[in-house]
């Protein structure tokens, strides 16, 4: 079972493919033709949920609906008599029609909710395509299926929530590493715990073997307060001995937490730093970022506190009931009876606090929306006079929330004394059930016991606490230990083979061999792409958006690999290539050109980190930046703020050109350069182009033509196909073609 | 005041015709045009101001109020309002919990049952009307009418969601 088809029958609880028997029927149905795709139709005419299967082969469509007992009844259509197919799009349902001859009731009609609309629509897709006389054909049913109903559910959450015990157990293996310190801190951990337990019972020893006797004149003054005064400086050794064994425990093991949090940080960039472009697309920035920082620091809290806290209290309780039953077995019972019900109270509390946590934090969100929506558009606010109605609807959802707030302290503040009470009531019942005993009623107590009976049990607080919230503890560790582990488990989805080879230097010519590209393996952005670029050549990308321009140079910069077909660089296969040497010779100039935080300088440099001083300025000033960058407060050392924001989108493109220039690509791919600045500062930026693309193998995206007019060739790409190519002179003389027309619109809007 | 169709200046009455399978045809000029229904404020006002709109999505006619149409005409509306219209009733909810990125939610429908996921920092929305409507990740859409008159477990797993 894959990770999709696990998500399925975990998560949405409908069958992870079409049942085997069922195939089985619809193959030898169809005279042993394979399924190539199926969906599952969860709602019937009526709209109840409902199964029902509706399964594409090479010359048929089968509809499956069930008729009892596990039977199904399979009603085929010959893809021939398909002359048209439509889908109705509701709000949660959905129905798909295929139909035959106008007029004609629908050869199929199948209705199902959104869960199901991706696995429709390529179904939809593959008939789309045969009527239009193109061939699809998708080889692996299965998995597409599964792809398209869990891709929801995967793109929230990409694993399969495991197993506490083995996330948690995964996450001790990063220990394993620091194994010498880790010893070392558990050791020190067990002897503060011991050492915590010795001073009572000595306390007893004290009073009803040395303190008593004496007394009694059992034994010599002398000799007792030889013992006494060795038994008191036993016990200050042993405090002294137990803060050394506490500075260690908490030294090391808060050390060593930081250096497995450290660890996870590392592994994590390092492993974010190589996965695709995809991932990116599904996650979203803020989440990655809080795996890298606040995750693995609750991580660093669980590991260097949360397992020793936990292990020891467990221990700590256990001994101390081991001891106090052993001291005497009455008391023993009357003091470690309540503790499961104190650790219940404090895990109910935990529960019902829990409920009251989601409420107050849905109510904060309403509160950052007002404020993420209003501090953005405040503009707008001001424009339309509503500060007062937004003042008001803060306030109230403010209001709200430390209302929330407010019963949440209410909850916890009347627990805690509480149940500090009933603690306090079983010392309480002690000295009830031991007042008699202790005037000789009974059977004997020794008040040396007692003493040791009434300092154990002020020991019992901190372990029970620790213990009622260790399912809380856990559970926010496995959650930040999971999001970290969804991400360390992502695979990479462009990977280099394992003798890649360097291609010293990149000359810069590219082909495509009927390329066909789809994020989904079904629905197809490109379709049989085919051009062979010389190097050097400085090719135009037009046509209108979605047509597939930008998938055309992310298959260039090897951001995805193709599906069907070959991308070639100087004639060998992209994929066989070493992508991190290549993209070394690789540049990009996009539409909305990142800088980093930092000088100018260093992003000018951020390509190659050796380059000269000369050699960047010669840069700048090639990319027309030289002048405004002098101009500068700091010249190159000026700090260019987040994303560059202190600069205008016309510097920012430039320093990003002048990046490029330095970089010294073969083959450079220009998106969108000039789209966002104004005419003067296109000019400028146009010439800057003009001495970056000489001598490289240029992909062009534009959607102003006029900035294409002196590409050695323009392809326009239109629905995922070359529809036109060639110069501009030749694409103008093409009485209907898709780029004179948009010339002449152009042209027109001007 | 009856519904009409504005085509190139001339004003028809409208005439709407289901065929039975699902589809909605808006008769102009004669021809029969499938057309697809949206509603415009579908939480506001779901009966009224209708966009009836063809294969490539252009409006076809607006229907601000149903009952201004012909018998045929109406009751061909109201079948395809009720298929555009259709979101998931819960009546029960069985469990609600919390996993990693997502709060997975197991419900009794009016349609059957069902398991469906949320985003963690996604909130049921309290609709005009009254009552909640919760959107799962694949954008499926579940109506709980009436959160309050729930049976008491549904209610009080539903206690964090509902003010």
């Amino acid at each position: 079972m894959n990770q999709d088809q696990e998500i399925i029958s975990r998560y949405i609880g409908q069958p992870a493919r079409l049942p085997t028997e069922l195939r089985a029927r619809i193959e030898r149905e169809w005279g042993n033709q394979p399924v190539q795709l199926y969906a599952l139709a969860d709602l019937d005419h009526g709209l109840r949920l409902h199964e029902s299967w509706l399964a594409l082969g090479p010359r048929h469509v089968a509809l499956a609906r069930p008729a009892g007992n596990g039977v199904w009844n399979v009603h085929s259509v010959e893809r021939a008599h398909i002359q048209a197919v439509q889908e109705s799009p509701g709000l949660s349902a959905n129905a798909l029609l295929l139909l035959g001859v106008p007029d004609d009731p629908p050869l199929a009609v199948v209705r199902y909710t959104q869960r199901q609309r991706g696995a429709f629509e390529n179904i939809r897709f593959v008939l789309d395509e045969a009527l239009e006389g193109r061939a699809v054909e998708p080889t692996d049913p299965d998995r597409v299926y599964a792809d398209a109903v869990a891709r929801p559910v995967r793109d929230a959450q990409a694993l399969v929530a495991g197993r506490q015990s083995a996330v948690i157990l995964r996450l001790l293996r990063y220990l394993t590493r620091y194994r010498r310190e880790l010893t070392l801190g558990l050791t020190a951990a067990a002897v503060v715990t011991l050492a915590s337990l010795v001073p009572p019972y000595l306390a007893g020893y004290l009073i009803d073997d040395v303190v008593r006797k004496a007394n009694e004149g059992t034994m010599a003054r002398g000799a007792a307060a030889t013992i006494a005064w060795i038994a008191v400086g036993a016990m200050a050794a042993l405090y002294v001995l137990r803060q050394i064994a506490a500075h260690v425990r908490l030294r090391l093991m808060s050390v060593i937490g930081e250096w497995v949090a450290r660890d996870l940080r590392a592994e994590l960039y390092e492993h974010i730093q190589h996965l695709s472009l995809s991932f990116f697309s599904r996650k979203k920035t803020g989440s990655l970022i809080t795996r890298v920082t606040s995750d693995t620091d609750r991580l660093w809290d669980f590991v260097a506190f949360g397992v020793v806290d936990v292990s020891l209290s467990l221990v700590m309780l256990l001994g101390l009931g081991v001891v106090l039953l052993s001291l005497d077995w009455r008391l023993g019972l009357v003091m470690t009876l309540p503790v499961p019900l104190f650790c219940w109270m404090i895990y109910r509390h935990g529960e019902s606090l829990n409920s009251r946590f989601i409420r107050a934090w849905r109510k904060w969100s309403r509160v950052t929306d007002v404020l993420s929506d209003t501090i953005p558009g405040i503009r707008v606010v001001k424009a339309f006079n509503q500060e007062s109605r937004e003042i008001e609807r803060f306030s109230e959802r403010n209001e709200d929330c430390t209302d929330e707030a407010n019963e949440i302290h209410k909850m916890w503040t009347t627990f805690w004394p509480l149940l500090m009470l009933a603690v306090h009531s079983t010392t309480v019942m002690v000295w009830i059930f031991a007042m008699p005993r202790l005037l000789g009623e009974g059977s004997p107590l020794s008040a040396g016991v007692f003493v040791s009976f009434l300092l154990y049990t002020t020991m019992f607080v901190g372990p029970i606490e620790i213990i009622g919230q260790m399912a809380r503890t856990i559970n926010r560790a496995t959650s930040s230990a999971h999001r970290v582990f969804e991400v360390l488990d992502s695979e990479p989805e462009v990977r280099d083979v394992p003798e890649p080879v360097r291609l010293t230097p990149v000359r810069g010519g590219v082909t495509f061999e009927n390329v066909t590209f789809a994020y989904d393996g079904v629905r197809q952005i490109l379709r049989g792409i085919s051009f062979d670029v010389r190097a050097g050549e400085l090719i135009g990308l037009v046509g209108p958006s979605g047509g597939g321009k930008s998938t055309v140079v992310n298959l260039v910069a090897r951001f995805y690999d193709a599906t069907g077909g070959t991308v070639r660089v100087d004639g060998v296969d992209i994929r066989q290539l070493d992508t991190g040497h290549y993209r070394q010779q690789l540049g990009m100039v996009l539409q909305d050109p990142y800088l980093f935080h930092g000088t100018v300088l260093e992003n000018i440099r951020y390509g190659m980190q050796t380059a000269s001083l000369s050699a960047v300025v010669a840069a700048a000033k090639a990319a027309n930046a030289h002048d405004f960058i002098c101009k500068l407060g700091q010249g190159y050392d000026t700090v260019v703020g987040e994303r560059g924001h202190t600069l205008s989108g016309g510097e920012r493109q430039r320093i990003s050109i002048a990046r490029a220039i330095l970089h010294d690509p073969r083959i450079l791919i220009l998106d969108e350069a000039t789209s966002s600045v104004d005419t003067e500062t296109e000019r400028e930026i146009q010439e800057a182009l003009e001495r970056l693309i000489a001598g490289r193998t240029v992909f062009a995206i534009a959607h102003r033509l006029s900035t294409l007019r002196r590409a050695s060739r323009l392809f326009v790409i239109e629905e995922g196909r070359l529809a036109e190519s060639g110069t501009h002179r030749e694409l103008l003389a093409r009485p209907n073609g898709m780029y004179r027309r948009l010339y002449e619109m152009q042209l027109q809007l001007q | 005041m009856a519904q009409s169709l504005e085509l190139e200046g001339e004003t028809t009455q409208l005439e709407l015709k289901g065929a039975g399978d699902g589809r909605l045809f808006a008769i102009v000029d004669g021809v029969a045009v499938p057309v697809r229904l949206r509603q415009c404020f579908p939480w506001s006002e779901p009966h009224r101001h209708l966009s009836l709109r063809d294969e490539d999505d252009e409006e076809v006619a607006l229907v601000e109020d149903p009952a201004t149409l012909g018998e045929e005409s109406r009751r061909a509306i109201e079948h395809a309002l009720a298929e555009a219209g259709f979101v998931l009733q819960v009546m029960r909810v069985v469990s609600i919990e919390e996993e990693v990125e997502i709060r997975q939610w197991k419900v009794e429908t009016r349609h059957g049952p069902r398991s469906f996921q949320t985003h963690l920092d996604d909130w049921p929305r309290v609709l005009p009307m009254g009552g909640l409507l919760i959107r799962d990740v694949g954008g499926d859409l579940y109506l709980l009418a009436a959160p309050g008159e729930m049976d008491r477990r549904s209610k009080e797993l539903l206690w964090a969601f509902v003010d």
